[in-house]
């Protein structure tokens, strides 16, 4: 089978574990994955990748996922944010930046998938 | 066909035991915690498509028996009507005049059984002899005690089914009066239920607005006024006020 262009996703996190586990069942809901471990590389991958979807974690050094969600194209991708706790004022900051959806970390792999399937079926 | 050297391509006594065994000492720990961690997210991914697709299927489910129940509901009110005078689409307006005022008031979900007792309402006619319900002239006082029997017998009917506690109540209460002069209680304000206070204005309004023998239909707005004048004695003000508010944008009802 072939993968859809549709199921094809950028996991964007300074921590290999996260990205590691966050890729694994993603890759297990037939997605196509790649990863990327800050900011301009993620932005350099997503313009040549070209995701459907990116799961971008809020808390990055240098640029965080703010700014790199400030920077995408959004007519072309949907960006699920991985933040550390509800906090409101991020996330209108987050919805201001262009973010389809959030995730609180921890979260589980439910949630994860209901959250990619609320975004492209 | 493709070979991967790392992994054997069926069962073999050497990896009998699991995959683990294979290459022995050359497998590290986070080899076999990688595999591990697909096996989890395989089965995390395939729990949650099964349990969505048994969630849609109960979905179908559920909206098939609420449709199989509301049609019986219905076949049940038509033949009662059928005695009757009443005609058309009476019972049909009944329940989305009224579905919308509830819906007004923001109480329709702790109602959801009320559209049933707006259709059954006169359910209680099937015990009253068609000599009384179809006299051409005025009844006699006789008469009229049998009549009025009409919306305990419809109460007493739905009474013990499930489901259904709101739509007996409204049943029950259809011609209980705001100032308690209606019957068969004589329940008065906060003791009628308030869906069948609803019913009270939305029943009277359409009678008023359709033509019968013995006169022509009122206008919305003349009908309407007659509401908001007979509020505080045969209706509830708040439900009245409601009411009138909403008239003009009332659902039209077509088909019968």
């Amino acid at each position: 089978m072939s993968p859809s262009p549709h199921r094809t996703a950028l996991v964007v996190d300074d921590e290999e574990v996260i990205r590691r586990l966050v890729r694994t069942v993603l890759e297990a809901d037939e997605f196509v994955v790649s990863e990327a471990p800050d900011g301009p590389v993620a932005l350099r991958t997503a313009a040549e990748a070209k995701p459907a979807i990116i799961i971008l974690d809020v808390m990055m050094p240098d640029m965080d996922g703010v700014e790199v969600c400030r920077r995408l194209d959004h007519e072309a991708v949907k960006v699920v944010m991985l933040t550390a706790r509800d906090d409101p004022e991020l996330e209108r900051r987050c919805k201001e930046a262009g973010a389809d959806a959030f995730l609180t970390k921890p979260f589980s792999s439910t949630e994860l998938l209901a959250v990619l399937e609320g975004l492209i079926g | 066909m493709m070979t991967d050297p790392s992994r054997p391509a069926g069962p073999s006594p050497a990896s009998a035991g699991g995959p683990a065994s294979t290459g022995g000492a050359g497998e590290s720990a986070t080899d076999a915690l990688e595999r591990q961690l697909h096996v989890f997210a395989k089965d995390a991914v395939a729990a949650y498509r099964s349990e969505r697709v048994r969630a849609a299927e109960l979905e179908r489910a559920l909206n098939t028996l609420e449709t199989a129940f509301l049609e019986t509901i219905r076949s049940l009110a038509f033949t009662v009507e059928a005695k009757d005078a009443y005609t058309g689409q009476h019972l049909e307006r009944c329940r989305v005049y009224g579905l919308a005022v509830l819906d007004k008031l923001g109480i329709a979900s702790d109602y959801p059984d009320a559209q049933y007792g707006f259709l059954l309402h006169d359910s209680g006619k099937v015990g009253v002899p068609d000599s009384i319900l179809g006299k051409p002239g005025p009844l006699t006082t006789a008469e009229w005690r049998v009549m009025r029997t009409h919306p305990l017998i419809g109460y007493q009917m739905l009474a013990e089914i499930p489901f259904l506690s709101t739509a007996a109540e409204i049943v029950r209460s259809h011609h209980e009066m705001f100032d308690g002069g209606g019957y068969p209680e004589g329940l008065a304000r906060e003791q009628i239920p308030l869906p069948a206070r609803v019913f009270s204005v939305v029943d009277a309004y359409d009678a008023m607005t359709t033509n019968r023998p013995y006169r022509a239909a009122l206008s919305a707005e003349h009908a309407a006024g007659e509401i908001s004048r007979m509020a505080g004695s045969q209706f509830d003000p708040e439900v009245s006020k409601a009411f009138v508010e909403l008239a003009p944008t009332l659902p039209t009802v077509t088909g019968g």
